[in-house]
């Protein structure tokens, strides 16, 4: 063995400790833990436990694909080139760089129903009262999926302005001077250059969607009643009730939803590292 | 050609102006909290009658039950962040250079696994975690977040700094070895000072990933004498009364430092996080 | 300083072989230039040499050890690469005298050598300046620098000119060869450019697809290429190259192409009426009274002389005149080659005859 292979080797042990201590050794340990079949029936039984599956795809089809196609659509309008637009930009990036717990907390009041901005702007507005946004399970799950919006949508927007800005300026010259309107430039230039890159970030989006436990949690609690729980609380939840065995049994139930996604970025980036 | 032009600027700020109130308000209402005093924050105005810095005074002093070990929690998210940077740091600029400079044996194995760590969603993995500190006896140790967090924190530290250092000429580590350097020379020599800005944005990317963090805080700590700020401030909803002016100074003075660092870092952390996924 | 052997040396990338058995000698103190197509395999086996690349049959040695085991770094021997692989964080005084620091090299001795070097090399002017600060020239030459303080046993050049314009590649062509002049270390150098070859080399060892075609001194290889590659890649236009039969009676011996015969020189070799590749170096072809018919397409003025492109019967040769040429596209002319240029080739092996 040469030395550049010995030191490489000495050089990966860290990680690979790491890896095999807090990753590989717990999630073996944790699916040995949720083995035995009455984990599942108790889960299944569990009233709760449906209501959670059909929340999560819900949430992870609809907030994923909602925040995509304004991410597209303000991608275009930040690419503009514009002193204001500029600092708009600075401004825009604010719900990605602070932390979660305040903001989602900033939320959470605005919709209280009694002394909230929302109802009291509402109030002001009409006269009338503004609706129970936190106690009504499916507009609960609604501002869920708003807070989810708010806070990832400057990320995605960054990266398909990336995506943007990479399509060569002779393209749109190009399509210019034949003729093409906006939108067909848009058809015909944009779109064919930036698919493959707003499908890969979306699965990543929607990946990181199913494991987003800030915007449920710290914005419903899961509540009212367990009626807006997702698979990511779900799992925390049975872990604060004691049941270890129920809430690896969710993660379990989870694989088939999130290995394939897992499985398809993994490829994508692996092969894109050896080019 | 000028109404044209017009036109086409009031149709800009028709995007811009809702853009704007929608990422702003949020937070301008977090502020709005802070500056209230008790009895105006719930008064739905948009700004208050008598603004006033009390609340900050009420933090800093720790003049509230919820807030008894604020320093103490402050220091504690302080030495957590740099901690889990710079041991993120280490480990991920240690594989990183293995994988990509040495091209050791395994080394696209062990990329493949902390790719599939990465992709793994964090809630799914606090789970077994959680199970797993206990077994090790560090639930309730600040080292039991600090791991957790590297580990959280490397997989994407390390494919990171892979991609940026598959970028440095191959012909430098040749030149290199011929002029006589071993392998750790070659790292300390010529690796690190050229890789020194993917390192600043790993590093902070990781310490501000810890800094954040909630969920994992939330159950690997529990002591209210070594929880962070992050969970500290979750305790607030334990109660129905709890002082929001004072959770929401809080939470400002808790948010500020990240959006801080993220500014000052955001030319190296914007082209760092997105090289990734623009690639594909 | 010292001599480098190649003994049968293979190269496999897993199942494909890309050096099929190479062995050559090179003496102390000499210049050898590897020359070929891209991909023949000269860079792979330069970089064998330098330990950056593992042997996978066959023997290379530095003087009598054999260093097919020994790490690059204790090899005792100086690279200079194509895209000169300068570290962009150091200054050219740290470039230049890294490789002594990492020998743990006392400060003055560092000093002193590096100081030397660029004396040599004209670099005194630019020892505090980042190689980014540097013209294309510069950084080179600073590359070599780093080479020379080393005072290494072999020299090692991997394409080093490539990457510089025409007329720079020109004048630091010249410097490399005045470098070899004053320090004799034996140097193996690569290069596609058979010019480069030609003008820098004691000898060169034409490669193609993994094996060396021809080694000798450069005019021998021009002279008497061993086989048609050889003769096609060296020179420059390259050599005309025509089928022909060859003739002989009555102790004559011509070869008959187009309808025109060409006289050979009294002892050529080869059987009558034997199938062979006729080769004429353009300088040596002559508009004349008699010979191989053609027409003129085009006159090329180049100063010192008149490049004519010549359509004859479906070939297209090239003659290189010396001075002015009255010649004109459209011009119908008559071509023939003195009978001691005249180079035959086996039509189906290539092998000079």
């Amino acid at each position: 063995m040469t030395s550049m292979q010995r030191w490489g080797l000495a050089l990966l042990v860290p990680y690979v400790l790491l890896f095999l201590v807090f990753v590989l050794y717990p999630v073996l340990y944790g699916f040995w833990l949720a083995r035995s079949p009455a984990a599942y029936a108790k889960l299944f039984e569990d009233p709760v436990f449906f209501r959670t599956v059909v929340n999560t795809l819900v949430f992870v089809v609809v907030a994923v694909n909602v925040k995509f196609v304004i991410a597209l659509y303000l991608s275009g309008f930040f690419v503009n080139t514009r002193p204001w637009i500029r600092w708009l930009s600075v401004l825009f990036i604010l719900p990605w760089a602070v932390p979660s717990i305040p903001t989602i907390f900033s939320v959470r009041f605005m919709l209280n129903p009694e002394w909230g901005m929302v109802n009291s702007i509402i109030f002001r507005l009409t006269g009338a009262d503004g609706p129970n946004w936190l106690t009504d399970p499916t507009l609960a799950l609604s501002m869920s999926m708003l807070v989810h919006v708010w806070k990832s949508l400057p990320f995605w927007t960054l990266i398909l302005i990336a995506g943007r800005l990479a399509i060569p300026k002779e393209q749109y010259e190009a399509a210019s001077v034949d003729g093409a309107t906006g939108w067909q430039q848009f058809r015909y230039v944009t779109w064919p250059s930036m698919r493959t890159l707003y499908l890969t970030s979306t699965i990543l989006s929607m990946i990181w969607t199913l494991g987003d436990f800030n915007s449920v949690y710290l914005l419903t609690g899961g509540g009212p009643a367990d009626l807006t729980h997702v698979l990511a609380t779900l799992g925390i939840r049975y872990i604060r009730l004691d049941q270890l065995e129920q809430a690896m049994a969710t993660i379990v139930v989870s694989m088939p939803l999130v290995l394939p996604l897992v499985w398809f970025m993994v490829r994508r980036l692996s092969r894109d590292g050896t080019q | 050609m000028s109404w044209k032009k017009a036109g086409t600027e009031a149709r800009l700020l028709l995007v811009g102006i809702p853009v704007a109130l929608w990422s702003a308000f949020p937070i301008y209402h977090i502020f709005l909290f802070a500056i209230s005093s008790k009895d105006s924050a719930f008064s739905g105005a948009l700004w208050p009658a008598q603004p006033t810095l009390r609340n900050f005074g009420a933090v800093f002093k720790q003049e509230h039950f919820f807030l008894y070990h604020f320093w103490q929690q402050m220091w504690n998210s302080l030495w957590i962040a740099a901690t889990v940077g710079f041991l993120t740091l280490l480990i991920a600029t240690c594989a990183a250079f293995a994988i990509s400079r040495l091209r050791v044996r395994g080394g696209r194995l062990v990329m493949n696994a902390a790719l599939f760590t990465y992709f793994i969603p964090a809630a799914f993995l606090a789970v077994p975690m959680y199970k797993a500190m206990s077994v090790y006896g560090l639930l309730n140790s600040s080292w039991s977040l600090v791991l957790a967090m590297v580990t959280l924190a490397s997989p994407y530290a390390i494919w990171v700094l892979k991609q940026a250092s598959d970028k440095l000429p191959w012909e430098l580590d040749e030149a290199a070895r011929i002029d006589g350097a071993t392998p750790m020379q070659l790292f300390r020599l010529v690796y690190l000072p050229l890789m020194l800005p993917s390192l600043v944005a790993i590093g902070t990317y990781a310490l501000l990933l810890a800094w954040n963090e909630y969920l994992y805080a939330f159950l690997l700590l529990s002591k209210e004498t070594n929880v962070t700020l992050a969970v500290a401030l979750g305790h607030f909803l334990s109660a129905d009364d709890s002082p929001w002016e004072l959770l929401m100074a809080t939470g400002l003075l808790y948010g500020l430092p990240p959006a801080a660092i993220y500014y000052v870092f955001r030319r190296y952390m914007v082209g760092g996080l997105t090289a990734g996924a623009v690639k594909a | 300083m010292a001599s480098v052997h190649f003994r049968d040396v293979r190269k496999s990338f897993g199942a494909t072989e890309i050096l099929h058995g190479v062995s050559l000698d090179i003496a102390d103190g000499e210049f050898v230039v590897l020359v070929g197509p891209s991909g023949c395999g000269k860079s792979t086996l330069l970089r064998m040499l330098a330990g950056l690349e593992e042997v996978t049959r066959g023997e290379i040695a530095i003087d009598d050890r054999v260093v097919n085991e020994v790490d690059s770094k204790d090899r005792d021997i100086a690279m200079v690469f194509q895209s000169y692989a300068l570290y962009p964080h150091m200054t050219v005084r740290e470039n230049m005298g890294f490789s002594l620091r990492l020998r743990k090299a006392e400060r003055a001795i560092v000093d002193e050598r590096v100081g030397r070097a660029a004396q040599i090399l004209n670099l005194q002017a630019y020892l505090e300046r980042y190689p980014r600060e540097l013209s294309g020239g510069q950084r080179q030459r600073v590359a070599m620098g780093r080479a020379i303080v080393r005072d290494p046993k072999v020299f090692l050049f991997d394409e080093p000119l490539s990457n510089l314009d025409a007329k720079l590649r020109v004048a630091m062509r010249a410097e490399i060869k005045a470098l070899h002049q004053r320090l004799k270390t034996t140097t193996v150098y690569v290069t596609h450019d058979q010019v480069e070859a030609m003008t820098m080399a004691d000898r060169i060892a034409v490669m193609n697809e993994g094996r060396i075609e021809q080694l000798g001194e450069p005019l021998a290889l021009y002279d008497r290429p061993a086989n048609l590659f050889v003769a096609e890649f060296i020179g420059s236009p390259a050599m005309n190259l025509l089928d022909a039969r060859l003739r002989r009676s009555d102790g004559a011996a011509w070869v008959e192409l187009a309808g025109a015969r060409w006289a050979l020189a009294a002892g050529a070799p080869g059987a009558d009426g034997q199938q062979v590749k006729v080769g004429v170096r353009p300088e040596h072809l002559r508009l004349g009274a008699e010979g191989l018919a053609g027409e003129v397409v085009v006159v090329e003025p180049t100063g010192a002389g008149t490049e004519l492109v010549v359509q004859c019967d479906g070939a297209s040769l090239t003659v290189v005149v010396h001075g002015r040429s009255g010649a004109r596209p459209g011009d119908r002319v008559l071509l023939a080659p003195g009978p001691d240029h005249v180079h035959l080739f086996d039509a189906s092996s290539g092998a000079r005859l």
